[in-house]
């Protein structure tokens, strides 16, 4: 007989999540949301007239970082179900649970497989919006040379620290949805709760702070409970002066870890309950 | 002194309940069932719709935890990931990552199963020849047959040599020849000294490979032996009705029949075919619907 010993492999962990990446590649939903939130982001500079009074390149900053947050949160949440759920709906997952693989190995595969999507995406419009950013930043210096006699007006190193922050916000939700998706029986269920989760992690804080303003009551104690459930995006917003620093970023990235492992951890619970 | 080797799959009272509805109303799918499957012996798994061997391979397989009772594969308990370590499972109706090649596909399962390094490729490559899938090894799953892909599927559950193969209803959908083919790759499994777990409808595929057979139905152990035990018990009776003729009555169909230039040259009773068996026992665990005619 063979050694009986199976221990946790991130081997296996690593070979779930290349194949769920090469699954993702192929959905279309992946190249779809892609090619139009790069198209926006590309094509920018023709919706300036809706500016609302900002200057051009901040307009096309939170251009970028709107269309990076709402198209990064639907492709997340989308996927992350989809990919889970046709594992189960396919019967892939029998397969594969056949073999000496953890369920522990099988969730954080497919969760890897997910963010790396989600890290490629944020990667790439970030890209591209530094790109438009430049070339309109340089047209803008050759047309008023002095408006940039103190130097540029983007940082580009921020805009990479601002997708770090994305991504760490899209950690959050790919995690956030393979929990529903660990015990929910349909794929739009975990898809409604994803984006209800996505809504309440951006007015949570918001939440918090008007309940607290009218004192003690139901609604404070149920804010104060919501807060501490879900992670607080206001959080991974960079100030309108769009300063950050190392620490700042480490304390978020740590704090973004600490709640994925966390729903990681419930829904590897819940999913080692479930029948397969 | 030698040891001892555990069955390859032993359960003990085994129960498994499901909660069905939003009152959680429970419903049996397995009800006691004890089963003992020695090492090397190709054991057929049968029943109807319905009456608990899928659910029975999903608790072997770890995939269902059981409700009560015991099971044990190679004697480790199926809930342990270790107890998957020497099986091979090939699904019913078998999908696989479409956008896969044959050869990945088998290679991707054998990394899983902890292959690796140069043996891993002679072993893909050895699997795919020996289901016949060589030449399309190349081509994408999602562009295969159903016969391809119930073969590429018996690949990826050899491709790391397992001692137990659990074939859930192998040739389900399959033609004739693949049929054939998939009958005879249990053969060469069983000439490798192999255990082998089989569920399937075609009763007389199953005869023709199973040493030993269990009937379920509606999650209960109908019967269980050797096919050749069964079919003799069986026999027994039909042998009866042969030898209500009488000596002078084969004395007659002896002349009738050389009057038409031919010769009596034995009276046996046919050995049942195990469908009939079937029928039999499950018929006889059912009770008549409404209106049915006794």
């Amino acid at each position: 007989m063979k050694s009986k010993r199976v221990s946790f492999s991130m081997k296996r962990v690593g070979l779930i999540a290349a194949v769920t990446l090469r699954e993702a590649v192929r959905q279309k939903l992946v190249a779809l949301l892609g090619l139009i939130a790069m198209g926006l982001v590309a094509g920018v500079h023709a919706l300036r007239d809706f500016n609302f009074g900002a200057s051009e390149l901040k307009f096309i900053a939170d251009f970028g970082d709107g269309a990076i947050a709402g198209f990064g949160a639907v492709l997340t949440i989308v996927l992350m179900a989809q990919l889970f759920f046709s594992e189960i709906e396919n019967r892939t997952a029998l397969t594969l649970l056949a073999k000496p693989v953890w369920r522990t190995e099988f969730l954080l595969g497919k969760f890897l497989g997910v963010v790396v999507v989600a890290a490629c995406f944020c990667g790439l419009l970030t890209a591209t919006l530094a790109a438009v950013l430049w070339n309109r930043e340089a047209a803008l210096q050759l047309e008023r040379p002095e408006a940039f006699a103190a130097g540029g007006a983007v940082d580009y190193g921020a805009l990479w620290i601002v997708a770090w922050l994305h991504w760490l916000k899209l950690v959050l939700l790919a995690a956030g949805t393979l929990l529903v998706a660990s015990f929910a029986q349909t794929q739009i269920y975990a898809v409604m709760l994803g984006f209800s989760g996505f809504v309440i992690c951006h007015l949570q804080a918001f939440a918090q702070v008007a309940y607290g303003r009218g004192g003690a009551g139901l609604m404070t104690v149920a804010a104060t409970v919501i807060h501490g459930m879900f992670p607080d995006f206001q959080l991974f917003t960079l100030g309108a002066s769009g300063e950050w620093s190392f620490g700042v970023i480490a304390r978020l990235t740590v704090y973004a870890a600490g709640y994925a492992a966390v729903a990681l951890g419930l829904a590897v619970y819940a999913f080692r309950q479930r029948e397969v | 002194m030698t040891a001892v080797k555990p069955p390859a799959v032993e359960l003990r009272g085994l129960i498994k309940d499901f909660s069905v509805g939003l009152r959680g109303v429970r419903l049996r799918a397995v009800d006691g069932l004890s089963l003992r499957i020695e090492p090397g012996e190709v054991f057929g798994l049968l029943g109807p719709n319905g009456s608990g061997k899928s659910t029975t391979i999903k608790v072997i397989l770890g995939l269902l935890a059981p409700t009560s009772g015991e099971c044990r594969v190679f004697g480790v308990p199926s809930s342990r990931v270790e107890a998957r370590v020497d099986v091979g499972y090939l699904p019913e109706a078998p999908n696989f990552y479409r956008f896969l090649s044959g050869r990945e596909l088998v290679e991707f399962y054998g990394r899983i199963c902890g292959l690796g390094g140069a043996g891993l490729g002679a072993r893909v490559a050895e699997v795919i020849a020996w289901v016949g899938l060589t030449e399309a090894a190349e081509r994408r799953v999602g562009t295969y047959s159903k016969g391809m892909l119930q073969r590429i599927g018996l690949a990826q559950a050899l491709v790391h040599d397992p001692q137990l193969v659990i074939l859930d209803e192998p040739t389900a959908g399959v033609d004739p020849l693949g049929t054939a083919a998939i009958t005879d790759l249990i053969r060469q499994l069983k000439a490798r000294g192999k255990t082998v777990l089989i569920t399937s409808h075609l009763l007389t595929q199953i005869e023709d490979v199973c040493d030993r057979v269990a009937i379920l139905d509606r999650g209960r152990l109908l019967l269980e032996g050797a096919v050749n035990e069964l079919a003799a018990a069986s026999a027994r009776s039909a042998s009866e009705t042969a030898e209500t003729l009488n000596a002078a009555e084969r004395e007659e169909l002896r002349h009738w029949l050389a009057a038409r230039g031919k010769t009596l040259a034995a009276v046996a009773a046919p050995r049942p075919r195990l469908d009939q068996i079937f029928i039999e026992q499950v018929g006889r665990n059912r009770p008549p619907e409404k209106g049915e005619r006794l």
